[in-house]
């Protein structure tokens, strides 16, 4: 049984992170009254669920232990295939059908690379990122794609709202709550899990751990397809550089998250999103040049290890002890029996 | 008898709730083996790390050559003259023996730049090799040494530093063979020549009489007896006792009733695989533990893997109730109902910081998710907990990490996830190591209700373990299986055939 403790020591983590996104957003409401606008909420909306949704696939990737750094490649690779898809005249369904599909080879391939045939990861995804950066110029040279976008309809991705939530909002929490019951809830999870845990073990145990290796890059891909996707329907244009400012977001979000709810998985990215696409969006508002951003993420994301690292702790518990050497315990009656 | 090189007096260690070490007396005399007995958890390992610096004691004294010592970290305690080997020894596999017994202390000199003399290590080593004489070529690089040359570097490299007065040693034999533990106790002896007192960890009681002058027994986190080995064998006083608390009868359950034995589960044919074993043949029935008792190096290790479809085999027929099977990996071998209880529970059997609801239902998803793909939470926790009732895990705490219980423990987790995946034949592959005799009291008893319902194969290293819980014995010698002539093998003539390779004396 789940102990009284566990369940406490969980929902405290959880809590913890509620605290920090409302210390988050109740400093910035501060600083820049507009941060907690109406348009401003919904621009932390929009970016978050691109930023989400490149989480989300990186963390199926990092669950299995494995990095993948081909996230901005894949992206821009992606985003001018469906520009140009869209300027061609598909209609948007194929359109993205077509992305999804594309974006399945390219994981597919580094996947295979990796667990197939021994790769290393961080070698191989660089090296398929870049082929993929190179790659998003053969259709332009590297000039824009805007053609059809407003008569595609991609644009009302952006714009269209249900039930006061924009689309990509939904969606964000729709493939949050599908992801989040397929490695919380189903032996697939299991499997994703314990093939990062302990390849061996999981082998030993009749998982097919190369085939979940593959897959999580599969599925990284993909998420990647769709986190570009909002981004094109929010700027009405396809462009090289699209999806450049993904990845960097992702990995803060997923490890951050980790660190603060004590492991990977889904809720913890979602939660390590939320707070970096507001850090993000506040810094913005606040007059920060974006050219700062992916510096300003990676700074929080080491601050944020850090502070929620074991080693941390041991450093608190030194200087607790240095301020208040004896911890007052209760004199134990049967100390004999310990 | 001198002065005592080593005092540890009024020692206490808590872990929050638990109190490790509790006022713990021990005294070391210069020149002396001295065992450290104890089941796991009694307290030895933190003892140890304490001596070694790796701990810092709550309260108590040590005083080494009669002066207070107090170590922070590891280095003071080697200052002071104790060195320690721990049990799994941290060598560099690529490097040679000598680079290994120097390693950082290649040069007087603390520059990053300061020139490596080789001639100087040579000289070195040369010296330390005068007075250990240890057969062992020091060129080679440690990746290509047997286990007894890794521990004799691993040795060499704690004493290379001067003024080294007491060396700890956690566990060493536990993965050397017979004769290779004959080597290195004559490597202990030698030490003890130069009087060096050795503080000696094991698990194997025989030893202790073997190479000890006296041990110290660990229960609860005390200290409850010292004694010399001349006395305790005079007294015929029960070290498992000591260790227990209490009586123990024989650890090993009762044999099977021949009249019990049951259909042909598993029989393998002239199997073979190359650099493994050669034409091995053999039944496992239902209702019967099968031994399997071969060396290191035997191709023991490798017959199990290779059944179970890790390392599919060369030629050969495998057979399950009768029909021809082929195996190419774990999964098929799972589906066709075989289960490996690997011997390294550490790196093939368990995710370690994970908890038993994560490791036990791992080989039998299929069950947890009740077929379909969902998990059913509540009947896998309901199965989960009845399973490590079972096995009696301790401390019975689901949520807990593997790598939080000791050995024992954390082979009664795999053995829960054996019996989670309900198959019918069951492959152990050297069950024991670094369990304690409580713990493993228990395993035997476990197979035992286990052969009731399917074919139980022990596959071991320990001569004792496999003629003591098995009821039908074979060994490996050199990839060869070796079948007694009389029918059945005594303990005398298994341990002849897995060391000689012959059928009887």
């Amino acid at each position: 049984m789940r102990t009284w403790k566990d369940r406490m020591r969980h929902s405290t983590r959880g809590l913890g992170f509620v605290a920090l996104v409302l210390i988050v957003a109740a400093i910035f409401g501060a600083l820049e009254p507009r941060f907690l606008s109406y348009v401003s909420l919904n621009g932390i909306a929009r970016h978050m669920a691109a930023n989400g949704l490149a989480a989300l696939g990186l963390t199926f990737v990092v669950i299995v232990r494995k990095f993948d750094l081909s996230i901005a490649g894949v992206a821009a690779f992606c985003a001018m295939s469906m520009g140009a898809l869209i300027a061609a005249g598909w209609p948007l369904w194929s359109v993205i059908l077509a992305g999804l599909a594309l974006g399945a080879v390219i994981g597919g391939i580094s996947g295979i690379a990796i667990s197939r045939f021994g790769l290393p990861d961080i070698v191989t995804t660089i090296a398929v990122g870049s082929i993929g950066t190179g790659l998003a110029f053969i259709y332009t040279g590297g000039r824009s794609i805007f053609q059809n976008f407003f008569t595609s309809g991609i644009t009302d991705l952006n714009d269209a709202k249900l039930m006061g939530l924009g689309v990509s909002m939904w969606l964000l929490v729709a493939i949050y709550a599908l992801a989040w019951f397929v490695l919380s809830r189903t032996r697939t999870g299991l499997a994703f899990y314990a093939t990062g845990e302990n390849p061996m073990a999981a082998h030993f145990s009749g998982i097919a751990t190369r085939r979940f290796v593959a897959l999580a890059y599969v599925l990284c891909a993909m998420c990647t397809v769709l986190a570009v996707l909002l981004i094109l329907a929010e700027s009405g244009t396809a462009e090289t550089n699209k999806g450049a400012n993904l990845m960097m977001p992702a990995y803060a979000g997923v490890f951050l998250g980790a660190a603060i709810m004590g492991g990977t998985s889904v809720i913890a990215s979602f939660g390590g999103i939320l707070l970096i696409t507001m850090l993000l969006d506040g810094f913005a508002l606040m007059g920060l040049p974006y050219y700062y951003s992916d510096g300003v993420v990676s700074l929080i994301l080491l601050i944020g290890v850090l502070a929620f690292s074991d080693g941390a702790r041991g450093t608190l518990e030194a200087l607790r002890f240095l301020f208040w050497p004896q911890k007052p315990t209760k004199p134990t009656a049967k100390g004999s029996d310990a | 008898m001198g002065a005592p090189v080593l005092i540890a007096s009024d020692v206490c260690k808590r872990f929050g709730p638990v109190q490790a070490l509790r006022n713990v007396d021990f005294r070391l005399e210069p020149g002396e083996v001295h065992a450290l007995l104890g089941i796991n958890g009694a307290g030895k390992s933190t003892f140890i790390k304490i001596l070694s610096g790796a701990l810092q004691k709550d309260s108590g004294a040590i005083r080494i050559g009669g002066e207070d010592v107090h170590f922070r970290a590891p280095e003071d305690a080697i200052r002071a003259g104790i060195a320690t080997v721990q049990q799994h020894p941290e060598l560099v596999p690529d490097m040679s023996g000598l680079d290994n017994i120097f390693l950082g202390r290649e040069t007087a000199s603390r520059s990053l730049m300061g020139r490596i003399d080789r001639e100087a290590l040579e000289a070195r080593a040369d010296a330390l090799l005068a007075r250990f004489a240890v057969p062992i070529d020091l060129s080679q690089e440690v990746g290509q040494m047997s286990a007894v040359e890794r521990e004799a570097v691993a040795i060499l490299q704690a004493i290379a530093v001067d003024g080294i007065r007491v060396l700890i040693l956690d566990e060493p034999t536990s993965t050397l063979t017979d004769v290779e533990r004959e080597d290195l106790f004559a490597l202990m002896n030698q030490l003890r020549a130069q009087g060096i007192a050795i503080i000696y960890i094991t698990h194997q009681l025989e030893e202790v009489f073997a190479i000890a002058d006296s041990f110290s027994v660990f229960r609860g986190g005390a200290c409850v007896a010292r004694m010399s080995v001349d006395e305790a064998r005079s007294s015929g006083v029960s070290l498992a006792d000591l260790m227990l608390g209490e009586a123990v009868g024989d650890i090993f359950p009762k044999k099977a009733d021949p009249d019990a034995r049951g259909d042909v589960f598993l029989e393998v044919r002239d199997l073979s695989l190359t650099h493994g074993f050669e034409n091995v043949s053999f039944t496992a029935h239902r209702g019967e533990i099968l031994g399997l008792f071969g060396l290191v190096g035997s191709g023991c290790d490798e017959l199990a893997k290779s059944i179970f479809g890790v390392d599919p085999p060369d030629q050969g027929e495998i057979r399950i109730h009768g029909k021809p099977v082929s195996l190419r990996k774990p999964r098929e071998a799972l589906d066709a109902g075989i289960f490996l209880v690997p011997g390294d529970r550490r790196t093939e059997g368990l995710a370690l910081s994970r908890h038993s609801l994560f490791n036990v239902p791992m080989a039998n998803l299929r069950r947890a998710a009740g077929g379909r793909w969902g998990l059913k939470s509540r009947q896998l926790r309901s199965d989960i907990q009845r399973l490590t009732d079972q096995v009696a895990l301790h401390p019975p705490h689901l949520n807990t990490p593997a790598s939080g219980f000791s050995g024992g423990n954390q082979q009664k987790i795999v053995l829960a996830k054996g019996l989670y995946s309900e198959a019918d034949i069951y492959i152990f592959v050297e069950p024991t190591v670094g369990v304690d005799i409580g713990a493993r009291a228990k395993i035997y008893g476990l197979m035992r209700d286990l052969s009731e319902r399917a074919a139980v194969i022990v596959v071991s290293s320990d001569c004792d373990e496999v003629h003591g819980v098995a009821d039908r014995t074979i060994a490996l010698h050199k990839g060869r299986h070796v079948e007694p002539e009389s029918g059945v093998f005594s303990r005398d003539d298994l341990l002849m055939a897995g060391i000689m390779g012959k059928g009887s004396l």
